[in-house]
């Protein structure tokens, strides 16, 4: 049984070696007159329902406009999709569009020379359109992605929940959502519900308070740097210590999963368990197909992540994460820009919109986000004077695993805030 | 393999000068040449059918395990985030930070809890229950079934469902605040001082079934007459288990102890799904696996999760020849002994 995992890494690292060979022997690609037959292979991770469906029409509509250009979908598992995506660019077979998690792994696949460097390939309208999200694909000044969606982070609550309490208006300071969280208390239901299980739903609430913390340019130079010696980490660490201490969690949080049935963190919410989480803005769809009629939350409320006293955070900061898709290095340069270009135009992220319910990247299609959940959301997005990226992806998936593993174990007890940053700099020296 | 040493003793036994001196061999030996080339024709048919026979099962054990094993080796010399060729060698700085990391002088203080206990908590549970079912009673079959079917179910599924049970607003909780034990209630899966015994129960429970299954067949193969013959002897039940039955255990005691060993030091499955990737090593239930899963797969380092990898081929292949050599030892020498005689 466990010789069997262990066989599989052993396999994918044998399959990743013998492509090796391969990746010297298929080298030919390179760019494409217009004119020319261009077939390109695409992978995305959507399987099902509406979201498969989108991708088949933005296919076939962008084949009508551009008849020499034939593209090959695989609708690839989520799940599946990092470690099949890390063996084909390996091997050289890559898909020549395909979708990127950005940060460090996108900075992995830089490095390695995988990713098509996109800043003279795409048109200046497409950067304009999707504005500063585009940032957030960019190295050293080098665009290497388009972002598709956009998922900034916030506190999702029930407004029936609240209102039982007594709540009347939604916290901005720490202390108000404090004040709060005995108010919800005294009702019986859990406050706040995270899935610590999965590490990253608890790791968050460190980001956010790090966001409060810490300056936009201590933000941006850890990710260069990735040393946490600014005390504005630790401060950090001590917010989240300090909330800890109210007990605002769920019983049993660090065997909750996120999303995953009616006892995970969405679950909790969907069922009026708990009252509140902070997540992306994937959360009301999660929450949804987890409601006793899988139907949207009715009374389902957002407010972004209170301030911070003292804290050298930009107020209205946010967190947040997107979807984007790269050109894989041998892609046909010209053809791969064109949809990548095609992909972000109004009339089909509105209608990525629709199909996946996460708000566009293109600014101007944000506009037709309908849904009255998502609208505080997008208001607050455009106001926010930044958006950081998750930790996690931002600072790389080594970084991000240790942070997320420390934070864990300081709400579990059995680690301090310090031992957050020796595990982040323990992992700095493996990878 | 035995084709070619049976030839080598065939050629040691003859005389220098080519002459036959003694033995059954004579025959195949000292024939004339007329005979000669059959036998050549039948030694390359033999040989050809043992390429054909054995060639596939080697290719197979070359590809996937000899070949993977030496991959990880190479791989464990770099610091690789998996894109690309590994370039960035390190040498044997990896070794070097793995047995410097505390987390990993946890996992191995896990597994070796894991492993005693395993041994601790089942053999004595499996010889009793082994012994109970070898009796002629009531309902033998279906208890035997009941005993077994936890082996068989998949661990994804005894995982899933003892966390849901364990969980601490699950069945068992609220079981024990149904008969009034409320007090007994705890954080079975997310305590550290209780997680690796709600841990030991479900492994218990699971493979607990296998040895009592060996164990019986252990039990069949000790002869009726010996304890029929204790027994007009005046023995009591017991002390024919003590002094018949257990020693004649032995061997089959001593193979369920050794595949014990391995699964405890390999342990990877049950852990990761009711713990998860991250909580394991709050909880201290994190094994050499999840340890090698966590810190190579997901974090990226993938030459770092290759050099875990050989130490832990290395400490399980350690152990296994140890106990091979020095347990294992009597088992398999006593046979040949008797043939060499």
């Amino acid at each position: 049984m466990n010789k069997r995992s262990i066989l599989r890494v052993a396999a994918v690292g044998a399959a990743a070696a013998l492509a090796f060979g391969a990746l010297t022997a298929c080298s030919a690609g390179g760019s494409t007159a217009p004119a020319k037959k261009v077939t390109m292979t695409f992978w995305q991770n959507s399987t099902t329902g509406p979201g498969i469906q989108f991708w088949k029409t933005t296919i076939a509509n962008f084949e009508k406009i551009h008849k020499n250009i034939t593209i090959n979908m695989q609708s690839i598992q989520n799940e599946d999709l990092d470690g099949k995506l890390q063996t084909a660019l390996n091997s050289g077979s890559a898909p020549d569009i395909f979708l990127q998690r950005g940060g460090g792994k996108m900075a992995a696949m830089v490095t390695a020379g995988q990713v098509m460097d996109l800043s003279n390939v795409i048109s200046s309208k497409t950067k304009a359109s999707v504005g500063s999200a585009l940032a957030a694909e960019q190295i050293s000044g080098k665009t290497y992605a388009v972002p598709v969606d956009v998922t900034p982070e916030g506190i999702y609550y029930s407004k029936d929940l609240f209102k039982a309490a007594g709540i009347t208006d939604t916290p901005t300071t720490m202390s108000e959502l404090n004040a709060d969280i005995t108010k919800l208390k005294a009702t019986g239901v859990a406050p706040v519900a995270v899935g610590a299980k999965d590490a990253w739903p608890a790791a968050h609430w460190y980001y956010n308070f790090a966001l409060r913390e810490c300056s936009q340019t201590v933000l941006n130079n850890t990710a260069k740097t990735l040393t946490f010696t600014d005390k504005c980490w630790t401060k950090a660490g001590e917010d989240v210590a300090a909330f800890n201490k109210t007990n605002p969690f769920n019983q049993g949080f660090l065997t909750t999963s996120a999303q995953q049935g009616a006892g995970s963190s969405a679950g909790l919410v969907a069922n009026h368990k708990a009252a509140m989480e902070l997540m992306g803005a994937w959360d009301p769809g999660v929450i949804a197909s987890l409601t006793p009629d899988q139907k949207p939350l009715a009374d389902l409320g957002w407010f972004p992540f209170p301030s911070v006293e003292g804290g050298k955070g930009a107020p209205g900061a946010m967190m947040g994460g997107l979807d984007g898709y790269s050109c894989s290095a041998h892609a046909p340069k010209v053809a791969c820009g064109e949809f990548l270009d095609y992909m972000v135009t109004t009339p089909v992220q509105e209608a990525y919109y629709r199909a996946f319910d996460s708000p566009p990247a293109n600014i101007a299609a944000q506009s037709v986000v309908t849904e009255a959940i998502l609208k505080p959301v997008i208001a607050a997005y455009k106001k926010a004077p930044y958006v950081s990226q998750y930790l996690d992806t931002n600072y790389g998936q080594n970084v991000g695993n240790a942070l997320n593993s420390g934070v864990v174990n300081l709400l579990a007890g059995t680690g301090t805030t310090a031992d957050i940053l020796t595990g982040v700099k323990a992992a700095v020296a493996k990878g | 393999m035995s084709n070619s040493l049976g030839e080598n003793t065939l050629v040691g036994q003859r005389s220098p000068e080519g002459l036959s001196e003694v033995g059954g061999d004579t025959r195949r030996v000292s024939p004339p040449v007329t005979a000669r080339p059959g036998r050549r024709g039948s030694q390359w048919r033999q040989r050809f059918e043992i390429a054909v026979l054995a060639g596939p099962a080697i290719i197979v054990f070359l590809a996937f395990v000899i070949f993977p094993v030496a991959l990880a080796a190479y791989y464990g010399f770099y610091r690789w985030q998996g894109y690309g060729t590994p370039t960035d060698f390190v040498g044997l700085n990896n070794y070097f930070l793995i047995f410097t990391d505390p987390a990993f002088h946890n996992v191995l203080a896990h597994n070796a809890i894991i492993l005693v206990l395993s041994l601790v908590f089942q053999g004595p549970l499996a010889i009793v229950l082994a012994l109970l079912l070898n009796q002629k009673i009531r309902g033998r079959t279906i208890i035997r079934v009941l005993i077994f079917v936890p082996y068989v179910i998949s661990e994804v599924i005894v995982g899933t469902g003892w966390s849901l049970m364990l969980q601490t607003v699950g069945a068992v909780n609220g079981f024990l605040q149904n008969i009034g034990l409320g007090a007994l209630r705890a954080n079975w899966l997310s305590d550290p001082h209780i997680a690796i015994w709600s841990l030991m129960v479900i492994i218990s429970w699971k493979y607990v079934g296998f040895a009592v299954i060996l164990f019986l067949a252990g039990l069949q193969g000790i002869p009726q007459e010996l304890s029929e013959a204790a027994a007009i002897d005046g023995a009591s039940y017991w002390q024919i288990q003590r002094t018949i039955t257990l020693p004649l255990m032995g061997p089959t005691v001593r193979i369920w102890a050794f595949l014990s060993i391995i699964g405890s030091l390999q342990l990877f499955d049950l852990v990761y799904i009711i713990w998860g990737q991250y909580v394991a090593s709050t909880a201290g239930t994190s094994t050499m696996a999840t340890y090698m899963v966590g810190q190579g797969r997901d974090s990226a380092n993938y030459g770092y999760g290759n050099a875990v990898a050989v130490v832990m081929f290395v400490i399980s292949l350690t152990i296994a020849l140890i106990y091979q050599r020095f347990v294992l030892h009597r088992d398999t020498a006593a046979p040949i002994s008797e043939r060499r005689k």
